[in-house]
């Protein structure tokens, strides 16, 4: 015999006695191990989404605006290893027929090789020049079915970044028309996305070559996909130093000169990158660098000569003593300008500013000397090969990326120099001159030069002619030097395991497990009220049992522990038969999370998973809440005397609760939590938004406090009211309420903070509308936010700008815009039940914001910037991290970070430099959720590939948002820009909350019913210590009719205390919600709730008082 | 207190809150008694003369407002409720009108509940509680459920778990108020007898002058006090 023994034997004796216990035990036990399988369904489900978007894809190495050889993926082949090379942009794409589009389309150029990569192969491996392939999502949003026509446009590409210097001002974009032979699911890599997103991208898988060759992209690629287990040195194993647009050229050199018996290092990207320069400079270094600009005018006085090309280079180029303020000018330029040694001659030339802008800049040179235009001075390869220039027959055909001046360029002699010279330079200055005038985010240098006829420099380098022998630089040689010298990820460009990346992203989102113990936390809460109630009930009806342990000298912890090894046994079968009930629970919270709140979760596709660990951990969390519930059911009971515990059977009609518990101390509560509640409703009133939701809750509490201690009170003094009238059955019934006082307050208080809960809940609902045109609201006073597939790279603030795309100014009175550049990323929102690894990166420029003081900021990382947040983007930080912005409540659950803290990003930026964020400022509920801000030339120095902006905050006239939205629609359709309002942007994001809100409710209400159980708990448990009364009073005349009623009143009366302390307490509360323009409270639906509550506790009522009353209750006189 | 007394009581008092109000009422009014070991005593008086207050003050259910009250050399008002449980198991036997069994256990398990107070029965235990129970003509309802037994019976089984930690006193509260004559004579009979066999003091309160004539001593309780009956 021993203490188990004696569990065991207690567990099976009081079995039906423990039924109820089990049963609550099951229902609490339900809903927590449901919501953990919702936990695991979702990670579940978002990881088969990962695996669909990927199919057998581990690695991917994405250089977005750099294009490397096709040839590259095709090295990497191996048996273990398919490397599959892709042309990935993002475009538009259009239904010919019906003309739906779809913006922010994913054009994928594919070749057969891709699908290898998937599950399943789909039907056209090999697509013709004119057939393309849609996913699901595209096709359905396109209405497009197989044999439809689908026009795609896409973005050309270049090496050289559009918003460069001299970049050419073509055409942007290219449209393409295929008819659909193929709609692919997710086994066929329809849902193949880079991004962690559980809502489906748009995919449109076009022919490859096709694609090339319309974006300017021959046999190139800027995806590189592989499968299997990729070697570290991939890259390296395989590269050429065309992979990142640098050329390798051996000069010609039929003349003899010194400085071109070279080996030349240039790129079609002009400007040479930094890593590049610096593994040139560091192997060769006898190298000589070269920067070659063009310049508008070089005035001397009031002569000028207009676009020339001038020189920054050491020696031989320039002498070795030529000062940083000094220039040589060839003898063409001097009689162009008068330009004699000794004369002043100012460089008037192009920079890219902010934004895109050019400013004009200058800086004045004295003539040193002047040079001949022949030997190593007629080098017209000094030139950069400028896309819209080097091909020019006539200078009139040069596209610079800037107006040129026609009259200048008809007026001077440009035109006989480009016949004769082409772009040799007229004028040269000193290596440093030119890095002082001309540095800019693309780089420095346009050429290398590494003398190829040995020598220290060029200077001393011989020339070709007068020794080939010394010829022993080759292209290949230096090449092959250079490729071992580079490191790729220094130029981006790197593998990175987007499989595990998928996996992880998945596993870290949103715990949506935690989320719905949180929403169901009522119910279970309610569900272990019920148990320990009946628990307590039970041990209570075992009083003399425990009175006889504690008597034969067993200790009240022993007995304790007895007692709470029987509850855990109870708990443990409770929560096994929960185990069913929570898958059961969980696949109503999918369906749920599939249909009516799908809004919070922007998926049907939410599969039931469950793992080991959901159930496992879900049913030991189980028994331990409700064991923990019976714990704290249990601390009173082996307190008790062993005398008063073995005297309980003299005490059958009722000693009730002790009087003494403080009234006086529950009025003193109660009146302070009145006086509370009224000062802070008086402050709420006068509160801003954001405060006075929290405000009217608190105060909604407070007064629900109140109500409570009131009605303890009450209790208190009705119980020790000496009426000298004669009682009515219905007073008598009230009476009763007061025998067991801490009964009747337990299901008060549960009825009441249930009905409290569930009513005030709403006040929390976010409302897109409230403010809206007001600069400090969630839409920053914006009326639209924007987003175009295709880069726009004209200022739309300018009458120009706009005419270069099409558009009329004076169609658009008001209108302005603050535009941001785009680093493409996933949405690090709340829509994203992922966790963002590569969120959205937007540059801005922080006065477009600050100017208008747009959006409020929730947290600061310097209260002194408080003023002024955004200026923060712009303040330098000690570790090189970049300043960011982004939305608090994004920073926090979507990141899992926060303003003061430092988000890694995985990737590095183009020059190979890690990226780290510093988060300076939190935005509060913004439309800006999903992205980070950071300065838009912080941006262009780290990404200067990009170009142009493709995210837009515009302002306008709010009547007339639909003539705005239409003309900006229309006129940028070959960009696909998508135009949102703002409210409406908001109130998706908003309808998470709302969507989570409204859960909370649901839930809840289900948690008042189980309340409303538990009140008919307590009447069955009342009436049955009550039967020897009840029949006393039956023999003493009563009618059976008569106290049953009575019964039910005096119970009817806690139900209805109950109610109307949470609704008095949640009127408060709702206030907020009330006064929204746009309140949508659901009525209806919370006064079903209520009346069901109502009714469903008028109903346990009556039956537990049918149960309890039945049979022949006069018997219990003899019993007694 | 004489120093062979096992049962020493010397002016112990108790008294009740009555009221809201702070009034008190006062049941034991100086007690004085001493009881030597191996004896017999019954404890009678009339209904709320304060008998059952007194036998669980003597029980170590209760302490006494103020007096002294020592039980083998141990001032049992002076004890913490851990020491006092102590004291219940290892050297008070207690039976009740109402013989107050595990309705969830045997009557073999039922003899052996006081003996988990300690841990665990062991083999010692075991063999004790089927001596007992053999010796009150039990041994063939070893695993019957109390529910299963006479009045009688499980009164006899009450006694057997009083005894199954070999108590110093055996403490009875009206044992034969619930069974009819033939039983609570051979019950008074029984505990008589374990009087002489294990050599435990026996305490009676009883309303039975049949029963409390058969004990050594009869002490009345009246009036709060305790008189020797002669």
């Amino acid at each position: 015999m021993n203490l188990r023994t004696l569990i065991l034997r207690s567990l099976t004796f009081h079995a039906k006695s423990h039924l109820g216990v089990i049963l609550g035990a099951a229902v609490g036990a339900a809903v927590l191990i449901g919501a953990l399988i919702v936990g695991d369904s979702v990670r579940g489900s978002l990881r088969d989404m990962a695996l669909a978007r990927l199919g057998k894809i581990d690695h991917a190495m994405v250089t977005n605006d750099r294009l490397f050889r096709e040839q590259l993926a095709t090295d990497m082949n191996s048996e273990q290893v398919t490397a599959v090379p892709v042309l990935m942009l993002p475009g538009i794409a259009i239904n010919s027929e019906s003309e739906i589009r779809a913006d922010r389309v994913q054009i994928v150029g594919v070749d057969e090789r891709f699908w290898n990569l998937a599950h399943e192969k789909p039907t056209h491996l090999n697509l013709e020049e004119d057939q393309l392939i849609l996913n699901e999502a595209l096709a359905e949003r396109l209405g497009a079915k197989v044999g439809d026509s689908v026009v795609v446009r896409v973005p050309k590409v270049s090496s050289l970044s559009r918003d460069a210097p001299m970049a050419p001002q073509d055409d942007d974009s290219t449209g393409l028309r295929f008819a659909v032979v193929e709609i692919v699911g997710k086994k066929k890599l329809g849902r193949f996305s880079l991004q962690a997103n559980q809502i489906p991208p748009y995919n449109a898988f076009i022919p490859l070559a096709r694609m090339q060759e319309r974006v300017n992209a021959d046999k190139r690629a800027n995806l590189l996909l592989s499968a299997g287990p990729l070697p570290v040195t991939a890259v390296k194993d395989h590269w050429r130093l065309t992979d990142i647009d640098v050329e390798v050229n051996e000069l010609s050199n039929e003349a003899g000169i010194k400085s071109r018996n070279a080996i030349e290092i240039r790129s079609p990207r002009i400007f040479l990158d930094p890593p590049v320069v610096a593994a040139v400079t560091n192997t060769f270094t006898n190298s000589a660098l070269i920067q070659t600009y063009f310049v508008n005018t070089l005035v001397n006085g009031e002569s000028k000569a207009v676009y020339s090309m001038v020189t920054a280079a050491g020696p031989p180029f320039v002498p070795a003593d030529l000062r940083d303020d000094e220039i040589i000018v060839t003898k063409w330029l001097a009689e162009e300008i008068n330009g004699n040694p000794g004369a002043r001659v100012k460089l008037n030339y192009s920079l890219v500013g902010h934004g895109r802008k050019l400013e004009e800049a200058s800086r004045e040179f004295t003539v040193k000397n002047l040079i001949q235009l022949k030997g190593m001075y007629v080098d017209k390869e000094l030139m950069p090969d400028f896309p819209g220039m080097t091909d020019a027959e006539s200078c009139r055909d040069w596209d610079t990326g800037f107006d040129l001046d026609n009259d200048l360029l008809k007026e001077g002699n440009v035109q006989e120099y480009w016949d004769r010279y082409k772009g040799t330079p007229k004028a040269y200055v000193t290596l440093n001159a030119g890095q002082q005038m001309w540095t800019n985010r693309f780089g420095d240098f346009t050429a290398i030069r590494i003398p190829r006829g040995g020598g220290e420099s060029l200077i001393e380098n011989v020339a070709a002619v007068a020794s080939p022998q010394l010829k022993r630089l080759t292209a290949d040689s230096v090449e092959k030097e250079l490729l071992t010298k580079i490191d790729p990820a220094s130029l981006g460009y790197v593998f990175q395991p987007i499989r595990a990346q998928a996996l992880h992203a998945s596993r870290s989102g949103q715990d949506f497990g935690g989320l719905f113990i949180g929403f169901s936390f009522f119910l279970i809460t309610a569900a272990l009220i019920l148990v320990s109630m009946l628990f307590q009930f039970s041990v209570e009806q075992r009083a003399k049992e425990i009175g006889t342990l504690l008597a034969i000298g067993l200790k009240p912890k022993q007995v304790r522990n007895l007692l709470l090894g029987e509850g855990v046994g109870l708990s443990v079968i409770g929560s096994l038969i929960g185990l069913a009930g929570g898958i059961y629970y969980a696949q109503a919270m999918l369906h749920g999370l599939s249909t009516i709140w799908r809004k919070a979760v922007g998926t049907s596709e939410l599969a039931y998973h469950a793992g080991p660990g959901a159930l496992a951990g879900g049913l030991v969390g189980a028994v331990a809440v409700a064991a923990f519930s019976l714990w704290l059911a249990l601390r009173k009971h082996a307190h008790q005397p062993a005398r008063e515990l073995l005297a309980e059977s003299d005490s059958s009609i009722g000693v009730g609760d002790p009087v003494k518990a403080g009234s006086g101390r529950n009025l003193i509560i109660g009146v302070g939590s009145l006086g509370s509640a009224l000062i802070l409703t008086a402050w709420a009133f006068k509160a801003d938004a954001a405060a006075a939701p929290g405000a009217f809750f608190g105060a909604g509490a407070l007064l629900l406090i109140a109500a409570l201690c009131f009605t303890g009170v009450f209790l208190s003094r009705l119980e020790r009211a000496q009426s000298t009238s004669a009682p009515s059955l219905g007073t008598l019934g009230i009476r009763n309420v007061t025998r067991r006082r801490k009964r009747s307050m337990a299901t008060a208080i549960m009825l009441a903070c249930g009905c409290f809960l569930v009513l005030s809940i709403g006040v929390f609902r976010l409302d897109e509308n409230l403010k809206a045109t007001e600069r400090d609201s969630g839409t920053g006073g914006f009326l639209f936010l924007g987003d175009a597939s295709v880069a726009i790279r004209p200022d739309l603030n300018t009458e120009k700008g706009l005419d270069t795309m099409g558009l009329d100014a004076d169609d658009l009175p008001d209108v302005s815009f603050v535009q941001m550049r785009l680093r493409a990323g996933e949405d690090a929102s709340c829509l994203n039940l992922n966790r963002a690894q590569r969120p959205r990166i937007l540059g801005v420029n922080p006065d477009a914001l600050s100017s208008r003081r747009a959006f409020k900021f929730a947290s600061v990382s310097d209260d002194s910037a408080k003023q002024d947040p955004w200026q923060l983007l712009r303040q330098p930080t000690d570790d090189g991290s970049i300043p960011a912005i982004g939305d608090n409540a994004s920073l926090m659950w979507a990141l899992g970070t926060g303003v003061g803290k430092v988000l890694e990003y995985p990737d590095p930026d183009e020059r190979g430099r890690p990226i780290r964020f510093r988060l300076v400022g939190g935005l509060a509920n913004s439309i800006m959720q999903g992205s980070l801000l950071i300065d838009e030339d912080v941006f262009a120095e780290r990404f200067p590939s990009s170009s142009g902006y493709q995210s837009f905050l515009i302002d306008g006239p709010t009547g007339k948002a639909d003539e705005i939205s239409k003309t900006l629609t229309r006129g940028l359709r070959d960009n696909g820009l998508e135009l949102t309002r703002t409210t409406k942007r908001l109130a998706q994001l908003n309808a998470v909350q709302n969507t989570y809100l409204g859960t909370f409710q649901i839930l809840g209400s289900l948690g008042l019913l189980l309340g409303s159980a538990g009140l008919g708990v307590v009447v069955l448990r009342n009436v049955l210590e009550r039967r020897g009364e009840l029949a006393v009073m039956l023999a003493l005349g009563f009618k059976a009719g008569s106290l049953k009623k009575m019964v039910i009143t005096e119970h009817v009366a806690l139900l209805m205390l109950g109610l109307f302390s949470g609704i008095g307490a949640a009127v408060v509360a709702v206030i907020p919600a009330v006064q929204s323009p746009a309140s949508d409270l659901p009525y209806g639906k919370l006064i079903l709730t209520l009346a069901g509550v109502l009714l469903s506790g008028v109903i346990c009522t009556w039956l537990a008082s049918l149960w309890a009353l039945r049979g022949k209750i006069i018997d219990s006189l003899r019993n007694n | 207190m004489s120093e062979s007394s096992l049962l020493a009581l010397q002016n112990v008092e108790k008294d009740f809150q009555a009221t809201d109000e702070g009034g008190r009422l006062s049941v034991l009014r100086g007690v004085n008694v001493s009881v030597k070991p191996g004896e017999t005593v019954a404890i009678v008086g009339p209904s709320g003369s304060g008998k059952s207050t007194l036998l669980n003050l003597v029980g170590a259910l209760d302490t006494p407002s103020s007096g002294s009250l020592v039980l083998d050399g141990e001032d049992l008002s002076k004890l913490d409720d851990l020491q006092l449980a102590d004291i219940r198991n290892r050297k008070i036997g207690f039976i009740f009108q109402s013989h107050h069994l595990l309705p969830q256990c045997t009557v073999l398990e039922n003899v052996l509940v006081p003996t988990i107070a300690r841990g665990q029965a062991n083999d010692d235990d075991k063999h004790r509680a089927r001596k007992l129970l053999e010796r009150v003509g039990l041994v063939d309802r070893l695993n019957h459920r109390p529910g299963q037994l006479s009045g009688g019976e499980r009164q006899r089984v009450a006694v057997v778990r009083a005894l199954i930690n070999q108590p110093q006193l055996l403490l009875a509260d009206e044992p034969t108020g619930a069974l009819d004559r033939g039983s609570a004579e051979n019950l008074t009979k029984l505990l008589l007898e374990f009087n002489e066999e294990e050599k435990v003091t026996l305490i009676v309160v009883t309303h039975s002058l049949d029963l409390a004539k058969q004990m050594g001593r009869v002490l009345e309780l009246l009036d709060g006090k305790l008189e020797e009956q002669k």
